[in-house]
């Protein structure tokens, strides 16, 4: 973002002239300087009249880079522009993202004198990392299963689903869409609650399937247990999918939705099947919203404890589960700050693994 | 069974604190033989409207905290406890049922009173064990006992309890017996062991709660294991062993604290470990649903009301302590409610509202029953943390 050097006045070269010259410097160090300050405010490295100090100089900062802009004349505001559209963001995440990630890292480094304290002593503690290893290793396998699960059979719902709305919807395509979203109009605890309803013993699906003298082939198969289907596996990832569905067709649609339909056309005008059609021409333009659809709906369900909480058992809690009850329940924050970072690590290498394969840059 | 009934915690209480606004208005019929009934009992509501001391931020206002289906409330014209005491004490008094389980509420406060800060109500209900955690912490006030004269309607079985020898912090709300609650539908036969919960025929369709010390303590029954005299956890051990084999086998459905009712109503439990009130309450509406004491023992647990430090409404505290521990008022408390109160004179002003409850052996345990039943022993902390941790690790959480 090297500005382009406005042409060398003769003699002193004027303010607005070295203002515009050094505003890629200005505009730069003011967006880290700005985000450091932040950072150090929300992390607590500065406190009292410090803190204080540090937020009036971040909006020196900013007050002076609206300043170079000003003086600086046209030349200095195009080149500062994008670091003034950066800043919300940036600053935003400097103070709600990275200031309690770093609160997080240095809690599950410390230890409680004991468990009823409210203060962490900062001690090196790995042993929590050792302990979230050893101890919660079924919770971990269970969640990425669990969420793996999900994931592939949103896919597999949803995909025909955006599919039929993108290409066939018509006139309709909006309020199809919009059907699609209408459940998150209520609370996702209810959504949940509610399938524990749909699933009871005596519910409508289990007395179905009774009628129907399935129950005996769904135990076979692991989906049921002992005459039940509420607080089984089954249901646990029954209603992960639900829940995340939405997440997996609306960015499919999208890249469905974009595609021309002069390819398909050509495809077919050059002797292609309709299933090769959509092998080498649909499928491929459609892999990005596939690929943000799966990122979209594993993380967070790899993380989530609602669904495990009202449709599991205690053989089927995820590692979310045992992050609230560490958390909440046995106050051990520090053992539930480093099992949340174990968390994040196991997913940013899955998530850097799935994008080596299936990323999808030169096709976006 | 059919369909399930809406979630609610219970169908009578939930249905009445939605009355209940209504039913104030309504209400103004039964009103003045209520307002009497407070007023000829004892000697407690008299001086109460001329005592108001605002030296402690003033008498008018008060914010009890409880655990859900735990009070009488107003409905079909008849004023619950609460609105009662309103009525008769003009104080501004906010109930609240936010207490799922000990251990929960316990969390959410500590992070606010360990750091000195205090907490929205002026009382909350905890039980016995965590009554003696806090006062252990310090995170609540001595209660102003001296100003409560039905303090003498206190039983004395109750006076100086273990988790408060002098009987300074604490005073007994109910007391709760800890059995197997079981739907008769669901199972197709009666229960009476602790062995039944461990049938492999109800596989997939056990509760168990939460509450650390009641499922522990019915479970070591159940192995000849007495829970009133461990020390160790070593002696618990075997239960312990016994309760995470039966989850590895899939017996055991969930872990359930407070909202266990419609589980059980709807046949999804077909036994869990239970509180004698709920089922009692419970009954009325659905005859499936038992209570038993197992042949190997329960437990008992008393939850008391506390006030967190920094407490502000001590004045109306201590009148509303006053007022619930007025057998005419506890006899109300009771016949909802259904557990075993801890207020003298409540047999006999039961039995003017309902016979049965009040030669009811769940509610005035003979000596027989009494025998019976077992309290938790008090756990050092080092001891406590020891069963929360292995308990923990079971619960699969």
């Amino acid at each position: 973002m090297t500005a382009v050097a406005p042409s060398l006045p003769p003699g002193e070269p004027s303010l607005e002239f070295r203002l515009a010259r050094r505003a890629d410097r200005y505009g730069l160090w003011g967006l880290i300087g700005a985000g450091v300050l932040l950072v150090a405010i929300g992390a607590g490295w500065v406190t009292g009249p410090l803190a204080t100090l540090a937020l009036v100089l971040v909006l020196g900062i900013i007050l002076a880079l609206i300043g170079v802009a000003i003086i600086g004349g046209p030349e200095a505001r195009r080149i500062l522009a994008p670091y003034g559209l950066l800043k919300p963001g940036t600053l935003w995440l400097a103070l709600f993202y990275l200031a309690p990630l770093w609160t997080l890292l240095r809690i599950s480094l410390s230890s409680k004198e004991s468990r009823f304290s409210i203060d962490y002593q900062f001690t090196w503690e790995v042993s929590n990392y050792v302990v979230a290893f050893t101890e919660f290793g079924p919770q971990f396998a269970r969640a990425f299963l669990y969420a793996g699960t999900a994931t592939l059979l949103t896919i597999a719902i949803g995909y025909p689903l955006a599919y039929v709305i993108a290409f066939r919807g018509g006139k309709y395509r909006n309020i199809l869409i919009g059907l699609v979203v209408v459940p998150f109009f209520t609370s996702y605890l209810i959504r949940t609650i509610a399938w524990s309803f749909i699933l009871a013993d005596s519910g409508i699906v289990v007395s179905t399937f009774d009628r129907l003298h399935l129950v005996g082939v769904l135990e076979m198969l692991q989906i049921m247990d002992n005459g039940r289907l509420l607080n089984t596996p089954a249901a646990v990832i029954g209603g992960l999918t639900y829940n995340f569905l939405p997440f997996m067709v609306l960015p499919i649609y999208v890249s469905l939705e974009k595609i021309d339909v002069r390819l398909v056309d050509a495809a077919k005008d050059l002797y292609s099947t309709t299933a090769a059609t959509f092998r080498k021409v649909v499928l491929p333009l459609s892999l990005p919203g596939v690929f943000a659809g799966t990122l979209l709906t594993f993380i967070p369900a790899a993380g989530d404890f609602v669904n495990a909480q009202f449709l599991g058992s205690p053989l089927t809690t995820m590692i979310g589960n045992s992050i609230q009850d560490q958390f909440l329940v046995q106050n051990n924050q520090p053992l539930a700050s480093a099992m949340s970072f174990v968390l994040m690590f196991i997913i940013i290498v899955l998530v850097v693994i799935y994008s080596r394969f299936f990323g999808t840059q030169d096709l976006a | 069974m059919a369909i399930r009934r809406p979630r609610t915690q219970s169908p009578i209480s939930r249905r009445q604190f939605l009355l209940r606004s209504g039913a104030l208005g309504a209400a103004g019929l039964s009103l003045p033989p209520l307002l009497a009934a407070c007023g000829g009992g004892d000697s407690d509501t008299a001086p109460a409207s001329g005592a108001v001391t605002p030296a402690d931020g003033g008498g008018n206002s008060l914010f009890f905290e409880n655990f859900p289906v735990y009070i009488d409330t107003t409905a079909d014209g008849t004023l619950g406890t609460v609105d009662r005491f309103k009525q008769a004490t003009g104080v501004d008094m906010r109930y609240s049922e936010a207490i799922n389980d000990n251990n929960e509420y316990f969390a959410k406060i500590q992070p606010i009173l360990g750091t000195g800060d205090t907490i929205g109500p002026d009382i909350l209900v905890s039980t016995g064990w965590l009554t003696a955690r806090l006062i252990r912490l310090g995170w609540v006030d001595k209660l102003p006992l001296d100003r409560v004269p039905n303090l003498a309607n206190l039983e004395d079985g109750l006076k100086n309890p273990t988790w408060d020898p002098a009987g300074e912090y604490s005073l007994p709300w109910q007391t709760v017996l800890v059995g197997i609650a079981y739907n008769v539908d669901a199972t197709g036969r009666d229960l009476g062991s602790v062995d039944d919960l461990f049938d492999p025929e109800l596989r997939g369709k056990i509760g168990m709660n939460t509450e650390m010390r009641d499922t522990m303590g019915l479970l070591m029954l159940g192995l000849g294991i007495d829970p009133s005299t461990v020390t160790s956890f070593n002696d618990a051990a075997p239960a312990f062993e016994r309760l995470e084999r039966a989850k590895q086998d899939g017996q055991i459905r969930a872990f359930h604290g407070n909202d266990y009712f419609d589980d059980l109503a709807s046949g999804n439990f077909a036994a869990c470990v239970g509180w004698s009130g709920d089922i009692l309450q419970l009954t009325l509406d659905n005859p499936s649903l038992r209570f038993v004491i197992p042949e190997q023992g329960g437990m008992r647990g008393v939850d008391n009301m506390v006030m967190p430090r920094g407490a502000r409404n001590r004045e109306a505290a201590a009148r509303w302590m006053d007022f619930v521990y007025d057998p005419v008022q506890a006899a109300q408390i009771t016949a909802a409610v259904q557990y075993i109160s801890p207020v003298k004179g409540v047999q006999e002003e039961l039995a003017k509202i309902d016979e049965a409850l009040a030669t009811h052996p769940l509610l005035f345990p003979d000596a027989a029953t009494s025998a019976r039943l077992n309290s938790f022993a008090d756990l050092t902390e080092e001891v406590e943390q020891e069963f929360d941790e292995a308990f923990s690790r079971i619960t699969g959480a």
